[in-house]
């Protein structure tokens, strides 16, 4: 709004002067030279007051102008209740005069001269004589001449002596006022201030001097105020605003008076003559037309001071449409200096309409009519003016671009307030159903600034495509040439063509600048609305324009923020990125910003980016042509380009071992434009986090490559430790900063081409078990005129992962995080070897384990030795260690027998020590598992135990098995009789001393045990043990087999039988105990493993199902004696019936015996049996076989039935030694051979008896 | 009198990452030379389609602000200046559409648009008059994920940077027939 004449944007408010203060200006000195001489002036006599008072009260007042604030909302976010533009006189003032003079040496007309104002076209004096319309002037009388207030301070002195004459002073000197206002025709509100200086509160006499002062002025009662003394600060701010809140109404009424008087002329409907009719130029008087636009503005601007904007706002547009009319601005012609003043008026409307409207929060009716006006001069400037193809259009348009960004910055909307962010702003509920254009929601201010800007580079091409004749001053052009440029160039609010864009380069109007002035004020609202790409976008357009106008280090300045981290790099908008990238490295370049042109090149070497046609891709040239002060060396962060160089680490297995080597391949890529210079990078360092040492590769020209496919080329590179001094990596804060540190280097070829890739496969040595990880990758380039390096982080799941198994062929490595490799701890090198081990071993034995710990470590290692026995109920056992006592396991309870921390002694490197481990005999077959656990020391590292760990199954089984048979034997004694008085013991006695007396039977028990363990072993012995009840006496005696090598025992293979057979014979204590007796025998077999021959021989114990001894109930038993009459007979058996009667009754048995064909028997063939309680008898068969063929021996089958009687019960005959039972249960007889065989049968018929 | 209608200038998808993924662009029609060019150039697009971003970044911010709706049509983004006006859609997925408008880009005889032509020299738009619009290329998006070859997550890595544009030529075609077709007042597309 720069461009509008001075004050006529200027918003209108009320105009109060003070008068009295010593403020030390008088007022209406800057009123115009020619005015001033007949202006009225108004003097006051009294002294101005210089009292703090006075002088706070007035700054008070000048606080609170309305036209200072900086936001002056029409609904008054400051004070709502008043508004005032303060103006101060000291003394004096001058006021415009009311009615210009005649002119000098005019005639005097007949009738008396109508005057008329000084800023009136009927004036001569005025600058609109005889038809303009309305100037600047008219409005500035307004808003800074004369006031609708004056305000006069005064002193009320308290002296009673001086108090009338003072009164009398201020009496007169206000007439004084009053009067030459009057006389001025001007109908400015007086009103007074009386400052008090009395200390004491006399109201009395105080009310009636004030009334006097009033009355002696014939001042309004509203406008004099008394200022009491000795107010504190507050309470006088108190009564000034008060003061000022009850003068506003009279303002007010001031410009209603005004405003009334105007639509007073306008309603006459008559064009009023000027003082002197017009005789120069066209002698053409301003129409009625023009006067109504004259009288509606009036209307409008003393609407607009009493801050009656819907008023002002159709007063505006009433004058507008007059103005724009077919009677007004249609029929001005173009080349008359009065249509740019119309122009000017039309823009002067449009501008305060638009005010109007904001204020009244109109927001889309605002951004309308700014269009509406631009569409309507448009039109005029088409059909009446120069047209609208001409740089002096675009200039105007960008004005009016401009003026809207200041009117919306002006009207300080709330809404457009940054912190909230807001494009633009809803439509006001009138506009709300309409179709509306998008740009008439009003936007922010920044974007009409961009507008502007948009306007000024239409404006600098039309000026750049004006011929050379008309860029040439008026003076060297013909005249014809100057009159038809006069109708081709608007140039209205802007110069003319040879200003605008002079001929040999003189300066005309410099567009860069302003067109980056309205893009740098763009951007500041953008920014603060956080719109920061379009923010950047306008950075873009500046430094093109900079870049224009050569000013390179604004372009650095401006873009290289930019560029450091903008979105568009990160987003993916590379286009625009490269733009901004080539704009600032150009400049860069000129300002000799090395690294970052070198930083630049080497973003823009990536071949997403578009090949700019000629140019010569080669970063090592990115320097020619520059001179640098100092070698640069460019630092490149990660992210901060978008390098061409992917490069990456990834190792192939997910977890090590400490002590080994992982595999890692080093990958880079290069993505340069195709035809770029190769790079060569002089090293490229992996870092690591956790225990891997740094890795840096360097390189060298004739490290070979060992394989090669297509583009990519794979090698793989040995490392070597080197110590250098440097900084660790940053990722490990523990270490210190400086030290020596261990790194690994490798040589390999690292020159680049465009497309290529570079595979580096590495055996990396992992010391420390933990997660360790590539961090990081550097790239370092030296070059002959800078170095560069690039740093880039590296993080799992931005690669590709891919492994080169081979040039050609790659796999995708699935894991998650392929950067890291879990190293676990260093396996332990010490062996422990079973060396005796068995897979079973027996119950009963003592066993031994005996162990080799073998050290394979390359070191001597301190080891300690932990067991622990694991099964039910485990052992006590005895760990034997070299120069170690023997240690025993303490009874760890139903689940564990432990031993910890035998100490082994230092191992030497390669050499074991034998240690034992000896179990006691385990009754029971079981299972156990035993664990041995070395923990050992290397001297390198002595804080880190290494354990090794070895479990061993012990299986422990019963070596034999048996089954066992109790058979009756005939016992040879006679029994003792029942009646017999010599067998009854006396009670009196003692039992233990005396003999048993009591019944006697005989049993024999066969045994047959088998051995079930896996190997032959020697038995020494079997024997029985025999636990008797103690009524019971018994007497074991073995019978078979007699041991072949007592000494030696036999050999037993695993899963034969063997037999043992014992003969047991029982006898009661007394006869009088008759109850059943039981047998308790268990089988105790010695042996021993054939391994160890001179070992003590184990014993088993198995434990002979219970027997019962000495039933209640009558037996029968059955032998048999072969007996031989002659030599070469047949024998002649012997068998015997005895029949037992442990009972205490009398009992008969019937006998019979069945004849047979297979023998002859002699006995009785039926007889009765009597028996006496506890008593036996027997009966004797002599039985001869009558078969042939027995000689081989065989069976016969007596048919002997013994019946109870009394029961009728057949009683079962037992057989005893030589017989057997069938298979329904009566009984064989054997039958030896004949002679010869005799023996043999013998024995066959024992071992065969059942 | 021929009057301005406005026609579509661009059409742009942006990913979730704020990536470009499409961007077509639209001749408008040009009085001066009789003839239809684009407004702008490809690179002056790009700058128009991201700046849009700043908007949808501070939409969003609002909207989760306020708990209001997450997703869904932004309505008018910002007008550049009289003529390219920006509307934006964002689906569930991040994925933005914006429709760039050129108020001027076409010219019909006054009489076809009958009583709707009010404007001076152009018609305005109504609220809602680009749902047609998002709609299409919606549906035009939908399809193209539903094509198995099409991974969306190569397009807007979780990692959050960048992605690859869409090749498909079938989407582009879906594009340029919606950009082609539209114009205000058409509710299917």
């Amino acid at each position: 709004m720069d461009g509008y004449p001075k004050g006529s944007l200027d918003p209108s408010i009320p105009l109060l002067l003070t008068l009295g203060v010593a403020a030390g200006s008088d007022h209406g000195t800057e009123l115009d030279a020619a005015l001033k001489e007949y202006g009225v002036l108004i003097r006051s006599e009294v002294a101005p007051l210089d009292t703090e008072q006075a002088l706070g009260l007035l700054r008070y007042i000048q606080e609170h102008d309305a036209s200072r604030r900086v936001k002056s909302g029409p609904d008054g976010t400051t004070n709502p209740r008043y508004r005032f533009r303060v103006r101060t006189a000291e003394r004096s003032l001058l006021l415009p005069p009311r009615h210009a003079r005649l002119p000098d040496g005019a005639e005097p007309p007949a009738s008396p001269a109508a005057l008329h104002s000084p800023f009136s076209p009927l004036s001569t004096v005025s600058s609109l004589y005889p038809d303009g319309l309305i100037d600047t002037t008219w409005l500035q009388k307004h808003q800074a001449l004369v006031p609708a207030v004056l305000l006069c301070f005064y002193t009320l002195v308290s002296d009673p002596t001086q108090a009338t004459l003072c009164d009398n002073q201020i009496k007169s000197d206000l007439n004084n006022i009053k009067g030459l206002l009057g006389q001025s025709g001007y109908k400015t509100k007086l009103a007074v201030v009386l400052l008090s200086d009395q200390r004491t509160t006399a109201t009395e006499g105080l009310q009636e001097r004030l009334e006097t002062i009033r009355k002696g002025c014939g001042i309004d009662s509203k406008a004099l105020f008394l200022v009491p003394p000795n107010e504190s600060t507050e309470e006088l701010w108190r009564m000034t605003e008060n003061m000022l809140v009850t003068l506003y109404p009279l303002a007010v009424d001031h410009y209603r008076d005004l405003g009334r008087h105007a639509r007073k002329k306008r309603g006459r409907g008559v064009a009023p003559q000027p003082t002197i009719p017009p005789t120069s130029g066209t002698s053409q008087t301003l129409s009625l037309a023009g006067w109504n636009v004259r009288y509606d503005f009036k209307s409008a601007v003393f609407a607009e001071f009493r801050s009656e904007h819907e008023n002002a706002l159709r007063s505006y547009d009433q004058a507008y449409e007059g103005l724009l009319s077919s009677e007004l601005l249609e029929v001005i012609p173009s080349w008359s200096p009065r249509w740019n003043e119309a122009r000017s008026l039309a823009d002067v409307i449009a501008i305060r309409g638009i005010s109007c409207l904001l204020y009244g929060g109109q927001h889309s009716a605002a951004a309308r009519r700014w269009q509406l006006h631009r569409d309507r001069v448009a039109g005029f400037v088409d059909r009446h003016g120069r047209g609208t193809k001409n740089y002096g259009w675009k200039a105007w348009e960008s004005r009016w671009a401009v003026v809207m960004a200041n009117l919306v910055e002006r009207a300080a909307i709330p809404e457009f307030d940054p912190s909230h962010h807001l494009r633009y702003l809803q439509p006001e509920k009138a506009a709300m159903g309409e179709r509306l254009q998008p740009f008439e929601f009003l936007h922010h201010p920044g974007y009409w600034y961009r507008i502007a800007a948009q306007h000024l580079y239409a404006r600098r091409a039309l000026a750049h495509a004006m011929p050379e004749d008309d860029r040439s001053p008026p003076s060297s052009s013909p005249a014809s040439h100057v009159a038809s440029k006069a109708f081709t160039y608007d140039t209205y609010m802007c110069p003319e063509p040879h200003e605008e864009y002079p001929l040999n380069n003189v300066p005309g109007t410099d567009y860069g600048h302003l067109i980056v002035d309205c893009l740098m004020r763009a951007r500041k609202e953008f920014l603060q609305r956080q719109q920061v790409r379009f923010a950047a976008e306008l950075s873009l357009e500046c430094a093109r324009e900079l870049t224009k106008s050569r000013d390179w280090n604004g372009v650095v300045e401006l873009l290289r923020p930019l560029w450091k981290d903008m979105s568009f790099r990160t987003e993916g908008w590379l286009t625009i990125a490269e733009e901004l990238s080539w704009i600032l490295r150009g400049a860069a370049a000129m300002v000799g910003e090395a690294s970052l042109v070198v930083a630049i090149d080497w973003e823009l070497l990536n071949r997403e980016f578009t090949r700019r046609p000629k140019w010569y891709y080669d970063i090592s040239k990115s320097l020619d042509g520059m001179s640098p002060q100092s070698r640069p060396h460019v630092h490149i962060e990660d992210g901060q380009t978008l390098s061409f160089v992917s490069s990456s680490f990834i190792f192939k297995d997910e977890e090590g071992k400490a002590g080994q080597s992982a595999n890692g391949q080093l990958t880079l890529q290069s993505n340069a434009h195709q035809g770029s210079a190769p790079i060569r990078l002089s090293s490229v360092q992996v870092d690591f986090n956790g225990s891997v040492n740094r890795i840096i590769f360097e390189h060298e020209d004739d490290a070979d490559v060992q394989q090669k496919h297509g583009s990519t080329l794979l090698s793989a590179v040995s490392l070597t430790a080197a110590t250098s001094k440097g900084k660790a990596p940053a990722t490990d804060p523990d270490s210190p900063d400086e030290e020596q540190m261990v790194i690994l280097k490798g040589d390999a070829n690292l020159s680049l081409e465009p497309g290529q890739t570079i595979v580096l496969g590495v055996q990396i040595p992992l010391r420390e078990p933990g997660e360790t990880c590539a961090v990081s990758l550097t790239l370092n380039m030296q070059l002959e005129s800078f170095d560069l390096d690039q740093y880039q982080s590296l993080q799992p799941g931005r690669g590709v992962n891919l492994w080169y198994l081979s040039a050609s062929r790659t796999k995708r490595i699935p894991r998650e995080d392929p950067l890291a490799v879990r190293v676990l701890p260093r396996p332990p090198q010490m062996e422990i070897v079973g060396l005796t081990w068995k897979d079973q071993y027996y119950t009963d034995e003592p066993i031994t384990l005996e162990f080799e710990i073998v050290n394979e470590e390359d070191f001597d290692a301190p080891a300690k030795l932990d067991a622990i026995l694991v099964g039910p109920l485990p052992p006590v056992f005895i760990v034997e260690a070299p120069g170690q006592d023997e240690t025993s396991s303490d009874d760890g309870g139903k689940e564990e027998s432990r031993l910890s921390g035998l100490s082994l002694g230092a191992i030497e490197s390669s050499k074991s020590i034998i240690t034992y481990v000896r179990v006691p005999p385990i009754p029971q077959p079981t299972q156990y598992s035993l664990t041995l656990k070395v923990v050992y020391f290397l001297s390198t590292n002595p804080g880190t135990p290494i354990t090794q760990t070895a479990v061993f199954q012990l299986n422990i089984v019963n070596p034999f098995e048996a089954n066992y048979d109790l058979l009756p034997r005939v016992h040879p004694d006679p029994w003792p009789s029942f009646f017999d008085p010599e067998g009854v013991r006396d009670p009196s006695e003692d039992d233990t001393h005396l003999l048993p007396k009591g019944l006697s039977q005989t049993w024999a028990l066969v045994t047959r045990y088998a051995s079930f363990a896996s190997e032959d072993l020697r038995v020494h012995d079997v024997d029985i043990r025999v636990q008797t009840s103690r009524t019971v006496r018994c007497h074991p005696i073995r019978t078979l087999p007699s041991l072949p090598n007592p000494q030696g025992g036999w050999v037993v293979k695993p899963k034969t039988i063997e037999d043992a057979a014992f003969d047991i014979t029982s006898q009661k204590h007394t006869l009088d105990d008759r109850s059943q007796s039981t047998l308790d025998v268990s089988l105790v077999i010695k042996w021993s493993r054939l391994t160890s021959p001179h070992a003590p021989p184990n014993t088993t114990t198995l434990p002979v199902p219970r027997f019962i001894l000495f039933g209640t109930e009558p037996r029968v038993l059955a032998s048999a004696s072969p007996i031989r009459l002659k030599d070469g007979s047949k024998p002649l058996i012997v068998l015997q019936i005895i029949i037992e009667n442990a009972s205490n009754h009398f009992l008969t048995f019937g006998l019979s015996m069945e004849p047979s064909d297979d023998f002859a028997f002699s006995g009785p063939k039926q007889t009765t049996m009597h028996l006496l309680p506890v008593s036996r008898r027997s009966v004797t068969y002599r039985l001869l076989p009558l078969g042939n063929g027995t000689s081989t021996g065989g069976w016969i089958k007596p048919g002997l039935v013994v019946r109870d009687k009394y029961f009728q019960k057949v009683l079962r005959v037992s057989p005893t030694e030589g017989m057997k039972l069938d298979k329904d249960g009566s009984f064989l007889v054997w039958v030896p051979p004949d002679e010869e065989d005799s023996e043999s049968g013998e024995e066959e018929s024992g071992e065969e008896s059942e | 009198m021929a009057i301005a209608i406005p026609s579509i200038a661009c059409l742009g998808v942006i990913g979730r990452n704020n990536n470009p993924l499409h961007v077509s662009v639209f001749p408008s029609y040009d009085p001066t030379t009789n003839s239809f060019a684009p407004l702008r150039t490809p690179l002056q697009f790009s700058l128009l389609l991201s700046s849009t971003l700043d908007v949808f970044e501070q939409r969003a911010r609002q909207n989760a602000a306020n708990a209001t709706g997450l997703t869904g049509d932004y309505g008018l983004l910002h007008a550049i200046d009289e003529r390219l006006a920006s509307y934006g859609f964002e689906t569930n997925t991040g994925v933005k559409f914006v429709v760039v408008v050129d108020m001027r880009g076409r010219r019909v005889d006054g009489a076809v648009l009958g009583g709707r032509a009010a404007g001076v020299g152009a018609v305005g738009l109504r609220e809602g008059e680009m749902k047609p619009v998002f709609k299409a290329m919606q549906t035009a998006y939908v399809k193209l994920l539903q094509n198995p070859f099409y991974d969306p997550d190569e397009h807007s890595p979780p990692t959050g940077s960048g992605g690859k544009k869409i090749v498909s030529r079938k989407f582009a075609e879906d594009m340029r027939r919606i950009g082609e077709s539209w114009t205000p007042g058409v509710t299917a597309l």
